[in-house]
């Protein structure tokens, strides 16, 4: 089997890592994700005809 | 969301339904990356009836008094989309009565156990259950006594054999 060039290795560790360190997000952080996500993807997906509504999002607490 | 999850609270405390909680996509969001999703699955047990018939109509009738409309299969609670699934059978009731409570910024909700999803992803065993049990297998910690149980009580042994082989 080839081998992957070290730098694709390099870019999908780092992927992964990314997605380890997303799953332990606090969860009002991953709910922004999902609707950043949300932003992202509603324009393309009503393109190919598909009703999708982008959720509202809670207003962040003032800081103190 | 907050304002959507204490809406689902107070119509559990005022008996408009027994017990909800947290699936899906979002359930899964809680253990493992975020996922795309445009709905919060909620999975309900709802007042008995005497026709003993799984209907929704009482909750949607009550969410219609608050203002709380129904756009397809979802209503529409503070701008999230809620598709509503009554706890059809033996293991949606065990996933909701051992549902896990969580905070979500200042407001406790309900949320589905880890091995509950992934046994719930086997039952259904379509081909985005089969990813989405992949990635809860990778990111999330299962208990595996407590997953054995379910799969054993549920018949899907076979199903997660065949999946995890």
């Amino acid at each position: 089997m080839d081998r992957l060039n070290p730098e694709i290795e390099k870019l999908l560790r780092a992927k992964e890592q990314r997605r380890t360190l997303l799953a332990a997000l606090p969860f009002h952080e991953k709910v922004r994700a999902v609707v950043q996500m949300q932003q992202m993807a509603a324009p393309i997906l009503r393109a190919r005809g598909k009703q999708v509504r982008v959720w509202k999002l809670d207003p962040i607490p003032a800081a103190h | 969301m907050e304002r959507t999850l204490q809406v689902l609270n107070k119509l559990e405390r005022d008996g408009v339904l027994r017990r909800y909680a947290i699936s899906g996509s979002m359930g899964a969001t809680f253990y493992i990356e975020p996922l795309l999703t445009f709905d919060l699955d909620i999975i309900v047990l709802l007042l008995e009836t005497q026709s003993e018939l799984l209907t929704l109509a009482p909750l949607y009738e009550a969410l219609r008094a608050k203002g709380y409309a129904e756009e397809g299969e979802c209503v529409m609670i503070e701008g999230v989309p809620l598709p509503f699934l009554p706890a059809y059978n033996a293991l949606l009731d065990e996933a909701l009565r051992d549902a896990r409570e969580m905070p979500y910024q200042a407001t406790s909700t309900r949320v589905l156990r880890v091995e509950h999803l992934v046994a719930i992803c086997l039952q259904t065993g379509r081909a985005k259950d089969r990813e989405r049990v992949r990635i809860l297998r990778d990111q999330a910690t299962l208990d595996s006594a407590y997953l054995s149980g379910i799969l054993h009580r549920h018949q899907l042994e076979g199903k997660w054999k065949e999946w995890t082989a």
